[in-house]
Formats: structure tokens, C-alpha cells, sequence
């Protein structure tokens, strides 16, 4: 059984949940990184495919069209203005503003493809991307200060990390808001809304999967942290080999699932 | 209650700093623990097939049967009331706050049915609610006053708590919170806007976002207060422990309520 540790959402908690997570974490080793390729390579698709811990927490389910909106632009607006105030001190307000005028500004250079944020914001109106500056603004409030109150040194993600699964036309993503780095490894937190659900561990073991793929030798970190502001929580999953094996077994099962229900809307 | 109407929200919200209390991160769990008591009393251990929904629309009706802001118009009105406020916060210029929050909110929930009733309301019910709207935002806008952003303003922030197992679910959305949880002194205030006139309802409203917000962040906040954009009252309650209990008993007393007729 992989285990997950619940505590509430205070900064005490939080950093005994970073000083005790485990310092002997897993491996992944070329060894490893084939043998998940072909358990991939085994469920084929006609597309190139995509999964990340919202597909394994929806157990394969294909998620809805995405569309932007306030709600979905906030993470990474958020996220941005987050980072840009940790860089130049400012309000979060102007570096929510600074974010927006250069997410235009590449839109109007002509570099943001159609579909992208920087070409959605380009369109929608004046009070829209006022709604967007007070959802973003609500999101990167947030994340500071569920990581003001940290002792170790911590980071804003610059990204999420992605990893392609090779040869099998797979692209495995895990989301993720803060880094926090101790001189025993690294340990990630992300931030989601609402409250944990009966899923929350096998999508933290998801993202847990993927930021160990995608780290250059392999190594998982200390903890994967889930921060559920909404409801005061904070689930965590130690980088163990246990817990890394147990998110790639949900990805390859949500890859059959997802290939089950594209064969049923086929039908 | 401590302040008359004509001040200023963000100077109430201020205060006198040099009297604000330590900031009490002990309390949470004692709220929890009584709160987690009284389900047990109530429901027992069984599971229900569906939660108990608890949230400051229930507290705000509680005993007073169906008021005006239960019809579908006065939640429209509620709702574009909210977004223009948004808007407000975030320093955004708002031309015509019926236009511009009902323009955010299309791009918000494209899909929301209240926005669909809205449309189909004929050019006499559109003028009146258009006014309506006006009136209540010119309120607003004359009792807020700018709201700084090293305060840390963010605005429709949730909180959800589970209770009991699941059998109960308390869910809060307050308008505004500014301030942050990690200074030495408490410095979290919250803000209800209603567009009803204030009552009784509405103290235990300030109450549950009260508690709510102690249980969210295990941190006891500085002042609650509640404006209705309605008549421009402003009432604001310093936060403390009998405060807190008062909470409990408010949602206690509404569970009990369903649990007899369960």
C-alpha cells in the first residue's frame, strides 16, 4: 500500500510535512523508463495522447473542450505574477497587470497562435480581463501565501514539467506551483481549489510520476504536496519507488480507459 | 457593531492598529472538535445519502422563511452586484456596471441559467433591473473606497468544510478578505456585500464567515463586517472566541433543525 499523509493547512504543518518527508526517495532508471514505454507502446492510439493527474483522477474519462476563461487562465497568470513579484518587488495587482500586457504585446507581435492564451486575451473585452486580473490575482495571493510562511527556500515553478513517453506517442504532464528545495532534495507542492476528493491520492502519485520522469537523472522528490486552500488541507505523498510505481500503473490505466471510451464514441 | 454608516469601509476595515490583538492559531481546533461533536449528536454515525448543505444563504434566512433575495431577479441582481465589486477591487474602471459585470459574467459562466432568465426578461424588466443595479453600485462605490493592494485583497473566496464524515457540508463564499494570516498581530478582515438591507440574518452571516475563515486557514481573523449596497449600513464585529462560539451555535442550531425533520 503507498500511503498518504493528511494534516491541516498552517504553515507548521506544512513544514513538518517538508522536514520529515523521506530523504531516500526513488530512481527511475533506463530500466524503468522502458519498460513504462511499452506498457504504453501497448495501448495504441490513432493520436498523439496526453494525460495528466486530472484524466487519472477522472479515471480515463476524456475531459470536455477546453475552453479559456477566467477560472482557467488564473493558475498560470497567477502563477506568473506570483514569480514576477518574488523577482521585483511590487503589488500583485501590477504584476498582474505587467503579465497581461505581455501576453498582449505577443499577441499583437503576432507570436501567440490562434487558440493560445496570449490570442484569447487579445479578444475578449475591457471587463473580462478584469474578472481575469481579480481571478489571478486571488490565485497568485494564494500560492504566496500558502508559501510565505515556509522556512526552507522555495521557489514559483517557472512551468509545469512534461515528459514524452518515447515511442509511444504519449505526453505526460504534472502540474506543479512551488518548489521548495532542502539540502536533502526537493519537495512540490501544488495548489489546487475546492476540497480533496476520494482521487486526490492517486492524482498526487500522477504528478509525483511525472516530475520524477522528467527530472534529468531520474530522482523523485522528497514529498508531493497537495495544498486545498478552500478546505484548510494538505495531502502528501512520499517520493518512494512504491508510490512512483503506483502513479505509472493509474497513467497506463487511464491510457486503456481513455482508449476504451474513444472505441465506445466510435461505436 | 461598532460603526455607523457614512465612514469609509477600507478605514473600518483599518482600525486602530496599535489595538489589534495577537493573532490566535489555537482556536481552530476546538471550533472543529465541537462542531464534529455536535454532527455526531445529531446525525449519529450513519452515513447520509447526501451531505447537509450549510452556507451563509442558509444562516441568512434562518427562521425568516422565503425573503425577496430568493427570487431569481434578486439573485441576478446580487450576482452582477458581486462581479461589478470584483471589478471594483481589482482597480478595474467600470463604465456602466450593468453592462460591464453582466459582460464579465458572460465570459465567466457563459452556461449560467441565471444569465438565460436575464435574457429573456422583457425591455420593461431589463430598465428596472438596469436601475436597480445602478443605484445599488453607486451605493457601493461611495462606501468603499479604494482598496489598497499591499493589503492582499482577494475577493469570492470559498471555503469548503466537511463534517461528520461527510454528513455535513459547511460551504462559505465572502466577498472580500484582505490581510494575511502570517503577521504576528491578526490582520485578516472580511467583507460581506448583500443587496438586501441588513437584519438578524445578517449578523449571523458575519458570524459564519467568521468561523469559516478560522477553520480554512486555523487562523482566527482580526474584523468581520457586511455592507448592503442596498441601503449603504455598514456593520463590522471584531472576531473573538464567544464570537466564534456563536458560529457553532448558529450552524448547530440549523442542523438540528434538519436532523428533527429528517
Amino acid at each position: 500500500m503507498s500511503s498518504l499523509v493528511q494534516r491541516r493547512l498552517t504553515p507548521r504543518d506544512v513544514g513538518e510535512l517538508i522536514d520529515a518527508a523521506p530523504v531516500d526517495v526513488a530512481l527511475m532508471s533506463e530500466e524503468h523508463r522502458a519498460s513504462l514505454a511499452s506498457r504504453f507502446r501497448a495501448v495504441p492510439i490513432p493520436d498523439h495522447r496526453r494525460l495528466d493527474a486530472w484524466m487519472v483522477e477522472q479515471a480515463g474519462r476524456p475531459p470536455g473542450p477546453f475552453a479559456w476563461s477566467p477560472v482557467t487562465v488564473r493558475r498560470i497568470l497567477g502563477n506568473n505574477a506570483a514569480r514576477r513579484v518574488m523577482r521585483t518587488p511590487d503589488t500583485i495587482l501590477n504584476a498582474v497587470r505587467d503579465e497581461l500586457a505581455d501576453q498582449l504585446l505577443r499577441a499583437v507581435k503576432g507570436y501567440a497562435r490562434p487558440g493560445s492564451l496570449g490570442h484569447w486575451l487579445a479578444g475578449v473585452s475591457h471587463p473580462v480581463l478584469g474578472l481575469i486580473t481579480a481571478e489571478a490575482i486571488n490565485w497568485a495571493t494564494q500560492t504566496l501565501q500558502c508559501a510565505e510562511g515556509l522556512d526552507h527556500e522555495w521557489r514559483i515553478a517557472s512551468s509545469d514539467v512534461y515528459y514524452d513517453v518515447a515511442g509511444a506517442r504519449t505526453t505526460l504532464r504534472g502540474r506543479r506551483d512551488v518548489v521548495v528545495d532542502t539540502d536533502s532534495g526537493r519537495v512540490i507542492i501544488r495548489i489546487r481549489s475546492g476540497q480533496p476528493g476520494k482521487s486526490a491520492g492517486p492524482g498526487l502519485r500522477s504528478d509525483l510520476v511525472v516530475e520524477t520522469l522528467a527530472h534529468r537523472e531520474g530522482l523523485a522528490p522528497r514529498r508531493y504536496l497537495g495544498l486545498w486552500p478552500d478546505a484548510g488541507l494538505v495531502l502528501g505523498v512520499d517520493g518512494s519507488m512504491e508510490n512512483v510505481r503506483a502513479g505509472a500503473r493509474d497513467f497506463v490505466r487511464a491510457a486503456v480507459a481513455q482508449r476504451r471510451h474513444g472505441v465506445d464514441r466510435a461505436a | 457593531m461598532t460603526e455607523p454608516a457614512p465612514e469609509l469601509l477600507i478605514e473600518v476595515l483599518r482600525g486602530d492598529r496599535a489595538r489589534r490583538p495577537r493573532r490566535d492559531d489555537a482556536r481552530a481546533a476546538g471550533l472543529r472538535a465541537s462542531l464534529e461533536d455536535h454532527v455526531f449528536e445529531i446525525f449519529g454515525p450513519p452515513r447520509r445519502e447526501t451531505p447537509v448543505v450549510v452556507s451563509s444563504a442558509t444562516l441568512r434566512g434562518s427562521g425568516h422563511g422565503f425573503e425577496l433575495f430568493d427570487s431569481t431577479l434578486s439573485r441576478a441582481r446580487g450576482h452582477v452586484i458581486s462581479t461589478a465589486f470584483r471589478l471594483l477591487v481589482a482597480h478595474v474602471h467600470v463604465e456602466d456596471p450593468y453592462d460591464d459585470a453582466l459582460g464579465a459574467w458572460r465570459g465567466e459562466r457563459p452556461d449560467d441559467e441565471l444569465l438565460s432568465v436575464i435574457a429573456h426578461l422583457d425591455d420593461d424588466q431589463v430598465a428596472r433591473l438596469r436601475a436597480d443595479v445602478t443605484s445599488h453600485f453607486a451605493t457601493l462605490t461611495k462606501g468603499l473606497g479604494p482598496i489598497p493592494s499591499s493589503w492582499w485583497p482577494r475577493t469570492s473566496q470559498r471555503a469548503r468544510q466537511l463534517l461528520g464524515g461527510g454528513n455535513v457540508q459547511l460551504r462559505d463564499v465572502v466577498d472580500l478578505v484582505v490581510g494575511s494570516t502570517h503577521h504576528e498581530v491578526a490582520s485578516v478582515a472580511l467583507v460581506d456585500i448583500t443587496t438586501s438591507p441588513l437584519g438578524a440574518g445578517a449578523e449571523r452571516v458575519m458570524r459564519f464567515h467568521a468561523l469559516m475563515q478560522t477553520l480554512r486557514t486555523s487562523v482566527v481573523p482580526l474584523r468581520t463586517s457586511i455592507f448592503s449596497s442596498a441601503t449603504g449600513e455598514l456593520w463590522t464585529l471584531d472576531v473573538d472566541a464567544e464570537l466564534l462560539m456563536r458560529a457553532v451555535g448558529d450552524v448547530v442550531e440549523t442542523l438540528t433543525r434538519v436532523g428533527a425533520s429528517s
